[in-house]
């Protein structure tokens, strides 16, 4: 009953139907908050959403170690004594690490501390060697932040998620319990990878506030190369708190939902969590403090752990690093170094290039697409270039399985196609196949390509009409039935044409022909 | 070479008369215990070789090592004299590795080592940075030496070998005697010529109290000056690298060796801040004559004079006292209040860390692992395997530090544990004349390193306590000589189950005061020093005298010692 009821209201509410106001400046203030009341269920229940993602930092090596932060090696290879936590080994901290974090930190408007500090969070598991993670609990790098949203998002309103702190961490291990049977498998190497550890506040009230909110927060990290920010290869992983209340009531008891692997099940898990809280409530039952996970396939939440059994995790100064000092200059080096934002560059690209929102975002979303359609578009017709990298060279590759970092093609290349398309030297068909062999390994433009292989667009009227007519000629049954009065015979004709030139006849002229002779 | 012909040769060139006068009836006779320093010039003047060195501690090793308990490992002899044989060579070759070149030493056990194993029983795949440093300058290891398993506790697992080598054996009580812990082998092994020095660690006083009880020299230099890298950590704030030697001397010679900054080390000193360091005044920099200290300022702490301190302690200081008086000394009563706090502060903090440092032995990729905990009982994938690894003081300590860290009880015992130690460390900084060269760069690491070097000398004179500030305190090391093995609370002595039943709850408490006077040094991160400065008249057993100075002030520190080692 409940779950259909508060699943069409989701619905609703994506669609923003429901939505009861726009803010428009980017201020955040509690008044803005009860302005966004969202509200479940004959308006009576509001969600309370907040996040904490773990960012894998893209350095060359571990946060405290010389090993090799890169991930898919052989198991158990990139790892130091360090990283396996030998008697009398010590933390070295990476300074690219720090820098990357700096960088994620102003990027996301926070504020970054001259002296953070760290501290070691204290458990058993045996893919954590040293028995206690490196994090900073007490003074972390970043306080602070704003991550804004808004139209440009795909939000239909705008509102901004408070960032309370960004802290350094190490990565663990990976513990694998489904190769070998009444077996647990460790992998060590990403054992001490640095992470840096964003937490929201609560700011969120739907599960697509805070989808929309990491998938901001990944185009920002990518963007400025921080992290991969790619949540199915675990670059970035996602807990979310989420907790419902009666509205204009203090905020109800939080659960946490651990281990989410995509933007999908993150808010497939809010939308089923927050249905079950406002379930237990209106039975009159009471939430539990506690941290649940998120079945998938019966898209249900189910307790891992409550607070009672919870690990205690001794939190302690760490003895062997002394805290991190950062001065002024440096922090202000990396600000004047940050690349364009997200928002400011989906504005310029959109104004620049006037190509719609969908196709900047399509860009955005592989690292580096922007930067590749800027190169392949100069002097050319931005929607033209769009679509071609878009659906075309995106498709493809998509297709191949091939990642956008491995494109082979270069924006030269495509470019190339493009204008032979434009200046009607090849169809868009044939430009297609072209861009398929460079996909394969073919380097050269598409006007070498074109003349090497005779690819050339018939363009030649004479020759077209002598084609046409010779087409006409020899069906005379369907002649007849065009004169009859059946217009569709005559898309027929021109597809008979086009079959005879492989593909090469400008369709333009052949239209033209066509139309002429029947 | 005979042990009498190697003595008429020593005669030629050695100024100790009593070498010669020991001769055959007194196993100080050794070559073996020798200084570093007129061992490497005999050497190096080719009057006796490296091999032989080699050869006459690994007879004593095997004379007494049975009896002393002093060794966990030695060295196969036939490596340590393949390696003598290199160094020999060298020597007449002329090409000399360093100034403990064909010297051999010996290591604490919890020093990495690839050559043999270290304790937690396992091989190192890497030397700890010491090591290295020292095998560079030459030294030939020739064994780890025995210690309280983690380096925790005061009595160490070795006995005192005073009774074995003193040359005064009638006026000694013959009851065996701990060496003191934890370094207790690497004290002993050198008390009795079984190495010529050796690398020991203090967390707590645990070079100090041990060169205390057995008459050698224990130099615990300032927090970050050495290398931990390769130490197997016990509290990692407190810990430092220590040096047990004979004299002074040779302790400053090693020193000089091990003192580098370390990459691999985060609280190595920066080169920057040891070279600030060295632009620094001190009382050494500025006097050049031993016998005239009359600019010396030296601070007793009231404080030391506890109720527990014996009283042929308490007039060996007294006698201290009076003989830096008598070379021209000002002698100045101190007041470091927070004492009283830092050994409780200590057994909050040491404890905590150790619990975290030692979380790592779990037994899943080496060491121990127990048959209850390989059953398929997911919930316990641990216990029962740290329980029967660890031994009782290092649980002991295991859970106080797991306790002193849960959610309820950090603030109320970390926290002001914490909070006692930075008193400690603002005591010693206002009773000390030279400034605290860390102090200088605080807040703003990154300007100060801007400044030229007479800026920095304006500033440290600024806050130099001209008027009022000391260069060295002086107090005990220990409260008693060495204590019997059947009083002390030792677990390796404690196998005798007597002697467990013995003990009541507070037995544990109560051997935590040893560590009273050397704790202190180990919360500030300053150098100390325990220098051997007389012989109970009751019992016949060595006391040290424990010298302090400011962080960085080492050779401050090496003066004074000097002085006093002269005057014994």
């Amino acid at each position: 009953m409940i779950k259909t009821f508060v699943t069409t209201y989701l619905k609703k509410t994506c669609n923003g139907s429901n939505i009861k106001r726009h803010v428009t400046s980017y201020q955040y203030s509690t008044q803005i908050r009860s302005e966004r009341s969202i509200l479940y269920k004959s308006n009576k229940w509001e969600a309370i959403i907040g996040l904490e993602v773990h960012a894998q930092l893209n350095s060359k090596t571990k946060l405290f170690s010389l090993s090799s932060a890169s991930f898919n090696e052989p198991v158990n290879t990139n790892v130091s004594v360090i990283d396996a936590a030998f008697p009398g080994t010590l933390p070295k901290l990476n300074a690219k690490c720090v820098e990357l974090a700096v960088a994620a930190s102003l990027a996301l408007s926070g504020n970054v501390q001259l002296v953070s500090s760290f501290d070691r969070k204290q458990y058993f598991y045996p893919d954590l060697p040293p028995g206690y993670q490196i994090t900073q609990h007490y003074a972390p790098i970043s306080l602070g932040g704003k991550i804004f949203l808004n139209n440009l998002d795909g939000l239909e309103y705008d509102t901004v998620v408070r960032i309370k702190q960004i802290q350094l961490e190490q990565d663990t291990g990976k513990s694998i319990h489904d190769i070998v049977p009444g077996m647990t498998l460790i992998d060590l190497n990403r054992a001490g990878t640095g992470l840096i550890e964003i937490v929201t506040e609560p700011d969120m009230r739907t599960s697509k506030e805070a989808g929309l909110t990491v998938k901001k927060l990944q185009a920002i990290l990518r963007a400025i190369g921080s992290s991969d920010g790619n949540m199915e290869e675990g670059s970035l992983r996602c807990d979310v708190n989420v907790s419902v209340h009666e509205h204009e009531t203090p905020y109800g008891t939080r659960c946490e939902i651990k281990n989410l692997n995509s933007i999908k099940f993150l808010m497939a898990a809010i939308d089923v969590e927050i249905e079950r809280q406002i379930k237990e409530l209106e039975n009159g039952n009471k939430i539990v403090q506690e941290t649940r996970g998120f079945d998938v396939l019966k898209n249900k939440t189910f307790r891992l752990r409550t607070k009672e059994t919870a690990t205690d995790y001794r939190y302690m100064p760490e003895p062997d690093l002394s805290p991190l000092i950062l001065n002024k200059d440096y922090i202000t080096r990396i600000s004047n170094n940050l690349p364009e934002l997200p928002d400011d560059l989906k504005t310029r690209i959109m104004k620049q290039y006037g190509i719609p929102l969908h196709d900047v975002i399509v860009l955005m979303n592989e690292t580096g697409g922007v930067k590749y359609f800027e190169k392949a578009v100069k002097n050319r017709n931005p929607q033209h270039v769009s679509n071609w990298i878009t659906h075309e060279l995106f498709g493809l590759l998509h297709a191949r399985n091939i990642k956008f970092s491995q494109n082979p093609v270069s924006a030269l290349q495509l470019g190339s196609v493009v204008d032979c398309v434009d200046n009607g030297d090849i169809t868009g068909k044939v430009g297609k196949k072209i861009l398929e062999k460079m996909i394969s390994g073919d380097s050269r433009l598409a006007s070498i390509i074109i003349q090497d292989e005779g690819l050339r667009q018939l363009s030649d009227i004479n020759e077209l009409e002598k084609i046409c007519q010779d087409v006409i000629l020899q069906n005379p049954e369907q002649l007849r039935s065009f004169k009859g009065g059946k217009q569709t015979v005559f898309a027929w004709f021109v597809g008979q044409v086009m079959n005879k030139t492989k593909g090469q006849a400008n369709p333009k002229l052949v239209n033209e022909i066509l139309r002429k002779l029947l | 070479m005979n042990c009498l012909q190697r003595i008429i040769f020593l005669s030629n060139f050695s100024n100790k008369k009593y070498i010669f006068s020991y001769a055959l009836t007194n196993p100080r006779c050794k070559l073996s215990f020798l200084s570093v320093t007129k061992a490497q010039d005999l050497l190096q003047q080719k009057k006796v070789t490296s091999v032989t060195l080699v050869r006459d501690c690994f007879s004593q090793i095997s004379k007494y090592n049975a009896r002393l308990n002093a060794f966990i490992k030695v060295q196969n002899e036939n490596v340590a004299l393949e390696k003598a044989i290199e160094a020999d060579d060298r020597f007449n070759k002329g090409i000399i590795k360093g100034p403990l070149d064909g010297i051999p030493i010996t290591y604490k056990d919890n020093f990495c080592t690839k050559e043999l194993s270290t304790t937690c029983d396992f091989i190192s795949p890497f030397n700890a940075t010491i090591v290295d440093l020292l095998q560079d300058s030459g030294a030939i290891m020739i064994g780890k030496t025995n210690m309280d398993e983690f380096g925790m506790g005061a009595f160490g697992p070795a006995y005192n070998p005073h009774t074995i080598i003193s040359d005064q054996k009638d006026s000694i009580d013959q009851e065996p005697r701990v060496a003191g812990g934890s370094s207790g082998g690497s004290a002993a092994a050198v008390a009795s010529g079984m190495c010529f020095a050796s690398l020991g660690s203090d967390t707590g006083g645990s070079i100090r109290l041990p060169a205390s009880y057995c008459g050698v020299i224990g130099f615990k230099p300032s927090y970050g000056q050495c290398s931990r890298w390769g130490l197997v950590a016990y509290a990692s704030s407190l810990d430092t690298v220590g040096i047990i030697t004979r004299n002074v001397h040779d302790a400053q010679l090693i020193y000089d060796i091990i003192s580098k900054y370390d990459e691999k080390d985060p609280s190595s000193l920066p080169p920057k801040l040891r070279s600030i360091n060295a632009s620094l005044a001190s009382f050494e920099k500025t006097n050049s004559n031993f016998t005239d200290l009359s600019k010396l300022r030296v601070g007793i702490p009231q404080e030391y004079y506890v109720s527990e301190l014996s009283d042929p302690i308490k007039s060996l200081w007294k006698r201290g006292i009076s003989l830096l008086r008598s070379y021209g000394a000002t002698i100045v009563s101190v007041s470091c209040p927070s004492t009283r706090y830092a050994l409780p502060a200590y057994y909050i903090l040491a404890p905590a860390e150790a619990s975290s440092n030692l979380a790592r032995y779990d037994g899943v990729r080496y060491g121990h692992r127990s048959d209850m905990d390989s059953k398929q009982d997911e919930e316990l994938l641990y216990a029962h395997t740290r329980s029967e690894g660890f031994g009782e003081e290092v649980k002991r300590r295991i859970l106080l530090g797991t306790y002193t860290l849960t959610a309820g009880s950090y603030n109320n015992y970390f926290i002001y544990a914490q909070r006692i130690r930075k008193m400690v460390q603002s005591n010693f900084d206002s009773v000390f004349r030279r400034p605290n060269p860390l102090h200088l760069v605080k807040n703003e690491s990154s300007s100060f390193y801007n400044r030229n070097s007479d800026e920095i000398f304006e500033i440290s004179n600024k806050l130099r306590n001209e008027s009022h500030g000391v260069d060295v305190i002086m107090t005990p090391v220990a409260i008693s000589t060495s204590p019997k093995v059947k009083d002390s609370l030792s677990s390796s002595f404690l196998s005798n189950s007597d002697n467990a039943k013995n003990l009541d709850d507070n037995s544990f408490v109560n051997a935590y005061v040893n560590d009273v006077f050397t704790i202190p040094a180990n919360l500030a991160g300053i150098p100390a020093i325990s220098v051997p400065f007389g012989i109970s008249p009751i019992d016949g057993f060595p006391i040290g005298l424990q010298l302090m100075t400011q962080y960085g002030d080492e050779h401050t520190l090496f003066y004074i010692s000097k002085v006093l080692e002269n005057n014994r």
